[in-house]
């Protein structure tokens, strides 16, 4: 799952780094309709997967 | 360097290289592509690890996540402030053919461009936006109905502008200048009432049409 949110994100990096480079109608359209969905799925997969890891469990360490 | 007749923008008649001819601080280096490129490429790294080797080290989570929020954050506001640019509005298609008529001199659109009434890398934004704050924020609601629009082949040639026109941008300039005011076909109220409640247009009755129609149809404007 870490890898299909880092492919998710790379996409959308890879995008912002089109628009970085040229900003016109085109690559404004790619940011909104393309790379902010994936970036959205992505960090949504990365917090599934550390979720499933276990990484917002209370361990029952946590000071009262 | 010498300039270099043509139909782009540089370089020719009507923008002469040279600082003297170039807005104010447009000649310094793009600090927000700049910064956008500083964010990306780190998180493209992470990224790019994690996708290899399916995890990535405790310390280097957060900083992936943040640097691509970051850059994302710093792509927003590049839309944002480049989408002003006369340059970012005629790269869509159906654009190009407006911006182009704005060198004939014949709309009055063309008549704000050549005097330099308007500045000339933000003419469109600067006359569709509307006054205000709230100007602003529709005129960006819009731009984003535009790119959907150019997605899926939703509009209809000759373009309309959608609803009215804000008479506010026109008077922001002109409503205090002497030669306005001076103008005895503007001060019957019931012309006054009949701008401002938007039933009549200063464009395409008393004064030239906006952009000429053949740019409005999509082809090029009637040499």
């Amino acid at each position: 799952m870490i890898r299909l949110a880092s492919a998710f994100a790379l996409v959308a990096i890879g995008v912002v780094l089109t628009l970085a480079v040229r900003t016109d109608g085109a690559t404004a359209t790619l940011y909104s309709f393309v790379g902010i969905p994936a970036l959205a799925v992505g960090v949504l997969l990365y917090v599934v997967a550390r979720w499933r890891a276990g990484a917002f469990r209370s361990n029952g360490t946590g000071r009262p | 360097m010498r300039a270099r007749p043509g139909r782009h923008w540089k370089g020719d008649r009507l923008t002469p290289l040279g600082p003297l001819f170039t807005p104010p601080g447009s000649q310094g280096l793009p600090w927000l592509n700049i910064l956008l490129i500083l964010l990306a490429v780190p998180a493209a790294i992470i990224l790019l690890w994690a996708l290899l080797r399916g995890r990535v080290p405790q310390p280097l989570r957060l900083v992936g996540v943040l640097l691509s929020l970051g850059a994302y954050g710093f792509g927003a506001l590049l839309v944002v402030e480049d989408s002003k640019h006369v340059t970012f509005c005629g790269s869509c298609h159906v654009m190009t053919p407006i911006l182009e008529s704005l060198k004939d001199n014949e709309s009055l659109a063309s008549i704000h461009f050549l005097s330099g009434r308007v500045p000339h890398d933000e003419a469109c934004y600067i006359c569709h936006s509307g006054y205000g704050i709230w100007g602003g924020v529709s005129a960006k609601r819009a731009g984003v109905m535009h790119m959907l629009h150019a997605i899926n082949g939703n509009y209809d040639l000759p373009l309309k502008l959608n609803g009215r026109f804000d008479i506010n941008s026109c008077l922001n300039c002109h409503a205090q200048a002497e030669r306005f005011r001076a103008v005895e076909a503007h001060r019957p109220p019931d012309v006054q009432e009949a701008l401002m409640s938007g039933e009549m247009s200063c464009a395409g009755l008393c004064h030239p049409a906006a952009h000429p129609e053949s740019a409005l149809g999509g082809g090029t404007p009637a040499s």
